[in-house]
């Protein structure tokens, strides 16, 4: 039942390791070992080059777009120790900040909820994980978090936004109390929950389940229920959904979605958390549903063939 | 529909550089569907808001219409997937108009199955007649058939009579079989009296009533006499010089074999089951049903061919198991249309048992809700996604909210549209998103005006600073200002930042002059200063405006707001550090001397002006 409706050729020279859709699915950023990082035009089936960002030294491992509202912002990190942004002003694409605070390759940038303003977290292999916030004019500050894994951290995904207590409409220009976490997925075979507390990340919980480096984290949107749930792949072929009951996020309980046959490389959440795409090293990318006994269940594949498939993103595509 | 990405990687090969765009269920791009969804919308909000006080016979006639509105739906939109089949040139898009004329005609046979067991639930004796009614329905192939034999000027001589008088006595049409029965008649005096025997068992075969004329014990009774006169008939070998006939009153004893040998008359085992039903057991109950079904589709089929989907969902619902049809449907369908409407209308009948699923929802909501998600990756059809969301009370919002921001705003009138969908259901948070968003873009697209509406109605201050700040900057340049009339008309949203309500008095302070009001205007003025309503780098072009009024012929500023000017510049310029002094060019320092000058010159001419008595 999934059927392909495009296919973008995107003439890149080398492998391509991410490929992300923005907001609405008109447009489709993609970054390789090219050190290229590309933007297409997708509607309706179309696929028109809309840039061709050069600035890496290195393949690029990830790509992210920043919410709309604050324009056209795309993140890109890469083995060149770099994580750029880049900024769509006047009709072109053009590098409007470079951070090079990191030791080593750095692996995934993911961007916080839109409620927390414009905030990129970035992973890398030094074992650090760095938080840019843009403040204004053009200026970013900077928050390390130093070893937040040891050997390296490979993924970073942000929880949704959650105003705790009452959901009364705050006046104009003042920001609730929003309680900031993310997860980040490392090396050490572990994933973390990191909490804001006082300005200062600190580390929230470990989670231990998997036996080999984890490759990606993704924490699922939220509809509105207490519950929070991560999903996280790994090298040893294993996914597992992580569910948390109480809005304190004190107990994490993991449950393991499948073990496929080779490393996995990325999970993805559907808009409305009720779909998991899962992608690995055996060329596939399955999606997954919780069933109503809470099984997980493989509900479609698209197998592509003869290449691997290096990312899966889920998001909506209108068509126009 | 769910719609991803997905890279092709590998070490080379002509997949290395693509990337697929797939998506999951593309139904809802079909055009010829469109009509289904939009006018299945209309019977789904009217089912929503039905009176539920209407109890029992008048609701269930109520349910039974919606449903009966649905599967006219299903068929109209049939007939326009048979008329596209029909005009499309391309042989690809032909098969695939007439696999969907199939899939639609497999949903209504289902759906009308379902209506007569589930919505309508006919009791014994009037449930063989909407059996009899939907088998019928929807069986065509014989048709051209029938039409040929009773259009030819001699039937009874046509070859396929007796197949068509076989159809219509597997249907129970009676009345037609008898007619064409007549024909025979005279046209072979040799069968006339097997004819009229034969016409008479037809014409004596009790049916159940629709009215309340007999009741289901003595209707039994009376098939029991008739049942046996018929066996008489055959006994006696009243057709035995006809094999058709015979055969005919085999039928009509609910003789397995002699109906089954017309198996390509009936084409389906439930055409099979009806009318096994109709000459053995007319009087069937609904919960009678599985015992005949399955036995039916095996005996029928068999063991030829094996069931396909469509036979399971069918068995399922005549063994009542309303989850069955449910879960079947779901697995075989490439769309949630059918399952999540007719879900939907079970839930109305109160027929379903509320399962809880993990995330505490029911089945209904969970199936409208993957439903409507569908239609919201569509560029019109998610309007409708709207009013489903909005009847799925547990996690509706929460979906709603999700999609809603994923919608493209391509141009101002949807955004607003989506807005006003926000606005009714206070998604506060939804509408702050979508007007930032707009403002953003129209900042980008240098739409001062419109960005600066749109964060204004975003309440976001900051933006708002930004954007005034451009108007601004684009006065100094030009000279003149964009959007006066959106300036003009603030109102009290231009509290909204101190840099929007600089803006807006300072474009007032220009309409003052406009006007000639030049007191008030130097007032203003002033005070955009003394009250730092202005930004210190603003102070400069304030004070090069006061200029042509302290040239005026009439004095305009006082004393004090003499002192206060001549205070504001010495504090500007006070401010600056002897470098920066150096590094200003000329024409900064000359518009410094400039005022100073006029400062002093009207200092002077309003100290006199002040000291003089009045009409000395």
């Amino acid at each position: 039942q999934v059927s392909v409706i495009n296919t973008v050729d995107t003439s890149h020279e080398d492998m391509i390791h991410d490929a992300q859709m923005d907001y609405y699915g008109t447009r489709l950023a993609t970054c390789s070992s090219d050190r290229s990082v590309k933007i297409f035009d997708v509607r309706n089936g179309g696929q028109i080059l809309i840039a061709d960002l050069r600035g890496h030294e290195g393949p690029v491992w990830q790509v992210a777009w920043a919410h709309p509202m604050y324009g056209n912002i795309l993140a890109s990190c890469s083995y060149d120790r770099k994580v750029i942004v880049w900024k769509e002003e006047n009709g072109t694409w053009e590098k409007t900040y470079e951070y090079t605070g990191h030791d080593s390759s750095v692996n995934s940038v993911c961007w916080a909820p839109h409620d927390y303003g414009l905030i990129l977290a970035c992973g890398s292999s030094d074992g650090a994980i760095s938080l840019l916030s843009y403040t204004g004019d053009g200026q970013w500050e900077v928050k390390k978090i130093s070893n937040a894994h040891t050997i390296g951290c490979n993924a970073v995904s942000w929880a949704p936004a959650v105003v705790p207590g009452s959901l009364i409409e705050q006046p104009s220009g003042q920001k609730p109390n929003y309680i900031k976490r993310f997860a980040s997925g490392g090396c050490d075979n572990l994933v973390k929950i990191w909490k804001e507390e006082d300005g200062q990340w600190k580390e929230e919980q470990k989670l231990e389940a998997h036996s080999d480096w984890v490759r990606d984290v993704a924490w699922a949107p939220s509809i509105g229920l207490p519950t929070s749930t991560i999903a996280s792949c790994s090298q040893d072929g294993r996914v597992f959904i992580w569910t948390c009951d109480d809005a304190s996020g004190n107990s994490w309980s993991p449950k393991l979605l499948h073990k496929f046959n080779d490393v996995v490389w990325h999970v993805s959440w559907s808009i409305t958390a009720n779909i998991l795409a899962v992608s690995g090293g055996d060329n596939k990318v399955t999606l997954w549903k919780e069933s109503v006994d809470g099984l997980w269940a493989c509900i479609s594949d698209v197998n592509k063939g003869q290449g691997g498939v290096s990312a899966a993103t889920e998001g909506q595509q209108n068509e126009q | 529909a769910l719609t991803g990405c997905v890279a092709g990687s590998g070490e080379g090969g002509p997949s290395s550089s693509r990337v697929f765009v797939v998506r999951r269920d593309q139904d809802i791009y079909i055009q010829t569907l469109r009509k289904l969804f939009n006018e299945s919308h209309g019977i789904f909000i009217g089912l929503q808001r039905s009176e539920e006080e209407l109890a029992g016979r008048s609701r269930k006639a109520q349910l039974v219409q919606v449903s009966k509105n649905y599967r006219s739906v299903i068929r109209a939109c049939m007939e326009d997937m048979h008329q596209a089949a029909i005009s499309a040139r391309d042989p690809a898009l032909h098969s695939q108009y007439i696999t969907q004329v199939s899939i639609l005609s497999a949903m209504e046979l289902i759906w009308n199955l379902c209506e007569i067991l589930f919505v309508e639930a006919a009791a014994a004796g009037l449930l063989l007649l909407r059996l009899l009614d939907w088998v019928r329905l929807h069986v065509c192939d014989v048709e051209s058939m029938v039409r040929e034999v009773l259009s030819s000027e001699n039937p009874s001589k046509h070859e396929l009579f007796w197949n068509v008088v076989d159809v219509f006595v597997l249907q129970g049409r009676m009345d037609e079989a008898r007619h064409l029965l007549s024909k025979e008649a005279s046209a072979n005096p040799m069968s006339v009296n097997m004819c009229k025997i034969l016409d008479d068992l037809m014409k004596k075969m009790p049916v159940p009533s629709l009215g309340n004329t007999q009741t289901l014990t003595e209707m039994e009774l009376k098939w029991q006499h008739w049942h046996e006169e018929c066996q008489r008939c055959l006994q006696e070998g009243t057709f035995a010089s006809n094999s058709h006939m015979e055969s005919i009153c085999k039928i009509l004893l609910g003789d397995e074999d002699a109906i089954l040998e017309k198996k390509e008359l009936m084409t389906t085992w439930y055409h099979f089951l009806v009318t096994r039903l109709l000459y053995s057991h007319p009087t069937v109950k609904p919960v009678e049903l599985q015992f005949y079904a399955q036995a039916c589709m095996d005996l029928f089929l068999g063991g030829e061919s094996s069931p396909e989907p469509l036979d399971t969902i069918l068995i399922a619902a005549f063994e009542f198991e309303m989850h069955q049809v449910i879960k079947e449907c779901s697995i075989v369908l490439s769309n949630w249309w059918f399952v999540a409407h007719l879900t939907d209308l079970l839930d109305h009948c109160k027929l379903l048992q509320s399962h809880n699923l993990c995330f505490g929802s029911n089945m209904r909501e969970s199936l409208l809700l993957e439903y409507a998600s569908g239609l919201f990756s569509h560029h019109s059809l998610w309007q409708l996604g709207v009013d489903y969301f909005d009847h799925c009370p547990e996690y509706g919002r929460a979906y709603l909210e999700l999609h809603i921001e994923r919608i493209p705003l391509n141009t101002e009138q949807k955004a607003l549209k989506v807005l006003r969908i926000c606005e009714q259901r206070q998604m506060h948070e939804q509408v702050r998103s979508i007007c930032k968003i707009m403002a953003m873009k129209a900042l980008r697209n240098n739409r001062l005006g419109s960005a600066l509406s749109w964060s204004i109605r975003a309440k976001d201050a900051a933006f708002a600073t930004l954007i005034s700040d451009r108007f601004l900057k684009d006065y100094c340049e030009r000279g003149c200002f964009s959007d006066l009339d959106l300036i003009d008309n603030l109102g009290p949203s231009m509290l909204l930042s101190d840099r929007l309500t600089f803006l807006g008095k300072y474009r007032e302070f220009h309409r003052l002059y406009g006007e000639k009001r030049f007191s008030e205007a130097a007032k203003l003025l002033l005070m955009l200063m003394t009250a730092h309503i202005a930004p210190c780098s603003f102070w400069m072009t304030l004070l090069t405006d006061a200029l042509p009024l302290l040239e005026q012929k009439e004095v305009i500023f006082s004393v004090e707001q003499t002192y206060e000017l001549m205070r504001c510049l010495e504090d500007l310029t006070a401010g600056k550090s002897d470098k920066q002094k150096f590094q200003d060019d000329d024409v900064e320092n000359i518009k410094v001397e400039m005022l100073r000058l006029a400062l002093a010159r009207n200092l002077a001419r309003v100290i006199v002006k002040e000291g003089t008595l009045e009409g000395s």
